[in-house]
């Protein structure tokens, strides 16, 4: 039963093992996605290639999915999930670190996780991102003084978005999935819509 | 309009998504975590600062967290392991599609000196985002996504509004 590291089926430093290859797949297939280049990765926001909302919502909700119908095999403990290791919601500073990390992404040209796919590309301008993240965090780590607090405030813990709107898990997914599909068709109309095209 | 010869010969991004979604399940099913990216180079700054003043970093109330009495190493991490295989993955990738190619991806009019000054203001931006979300599209925006969490959420619809609104101002670069 999962998550195997919480249920005890295996000890963290089997899980470490487990950290290469899992990061050898994601990297594999961040390159044959197209993601080791900075183009394919701002063309959404052009409107010219949307392949970055294609891959990213079809990843989400696959794995979304998988991981309910693995709970409902009796394969996943969904509560360990919800109740342990889900990430903590920090409403202002994640809704602040968002709007600064998309200013990033559409400047810098790369994400943090497809800049080292870029470097293993021979991109210069990955690796150029990459030394400016570095120097972003020690901007952050030595202003503490002045947002430090900011950092641990409007503190929700552990919550999902079936707790948060009061309704199930399941639905919740059929939501997300619908949306999903509906994003799917929306980039397609955005790409013959092509707004920044001569 | 540019040709976009360099958008051809990827998977079809559905194909390449559901790849995805697959080894983030079975991260999930493993580690009850997801997968992450930027925790590696905030532990690489770290690590850089660490080696040029020790006793200043370990009490720095940001990077001290990475220098607790008793751990390991910063880089003896799941997320700093992970990434390293991100890079071997995405270099077995490059080579046996005969893809790799030492440049600077920009847009077509769009010179190098200009591309690679937003490559690194872009980063610093990016660098100070993913530490007030604690993550970034790796680890809030999938992974957070893909178990509804509502600060991934948020983080995520905060990161492609912002985006969309402010491609405007920079399309000369990617144009």
């Amino acid at each position: 039963m999962g998550p195997l590291l919480y249920t005890g089926a295996i000890s963290y430093e089997t899980g470490l093992w487990l950290a290469f290859p899992i990061g050898l797949m994601f990297g594999f297939i961040l390159e044959k996605a197209g993601f080791g280049d900075s183009r394919n990765l701002t063309n959404i926001f052009y409107f010219r290639d949307m392949r970055v909302l294609r891959v990213m919502f079809s990843a989400l909700v696959t794995a979304m999915l998988g991981l309910i119908a693995l709970s409902y095999a009796g394969l996943f403990d969904y509560n360990i999930l919800v109740e342990d290791s889900l990430m903590k919601s920090y409403f202002w500073p994640q809704l602040v670190g968002g709007v600064i990390f998309g200013l990033g992404f559409v400047i810098g040209g790369y994400c943090p996780g497809t800049a080292i796919v870029g470097v293993a590309s021979g991109k210069i301008d990955s690796i150029v991102f990459l030394i400016g993240m570095v120097f972003g965090i020690w901007v952050f780590a030595f202003g503490w003084p002045i947002w430090g607090n900011f950092y641990m405030s409007s503190d929700l813990g552990r919550i999902t978005l079936w707790q948060f709107f009061g309704t199930s898990k399941d639905l919740m997914a059929l939501i997300i999935l619908v949306m999903a599909l509906f994003a799917f068709v929306l980039a397609r109309l955005g790409e013959k819509w092509g707004p920044y095209n001569e | 309009m540019d040709n976009m010869d360099y958008a051809k010969g990827y998977w079809n991004p559905y194909v390449a998504g559901i790849a995805l979604g697959l080894v983030l399940t079975f991260t999930f099913y493993v580690m009850g975590t997801g997968l992450g990216a930027s925790g590696a180079v905030a532990r690489t700054a770290a690590v850089v600062a660490h080696s040029v003043s020790p006793e200043m970093i370990e009490k720095q109330p940001y990077f001290k967290g990475f220098y607790r009495e008793g751990a390991p190493h910063p880089f003896v991490d799941w997320t700093v392991i992970e990434v390293i295989g991100v890079f071997v993955g995405g270099l077995i990738s490059v080579l046996i599609s005969r893809r790799f190619a030492v440049g600077v991806g920009r847009g077509p009019s769009a010179g190098v000196g200009l591309r690679l000054f937003m490559a690194f203001i872009g980063g610093i931006i990016a660098g100070v985002g993913t530490r007030f979300a604690m993550g970034c599209t790796s680890g809030q925006a999938l992974s957070g996504g893909a178990t509804m969490v509502v600060g991934s959420w948020v983080f995520m619809m905060a990161v492609f509004a912002t985006a969309f609104a402010a491609a405007y101002f920079v399309r000369k670069e990617w144009s």
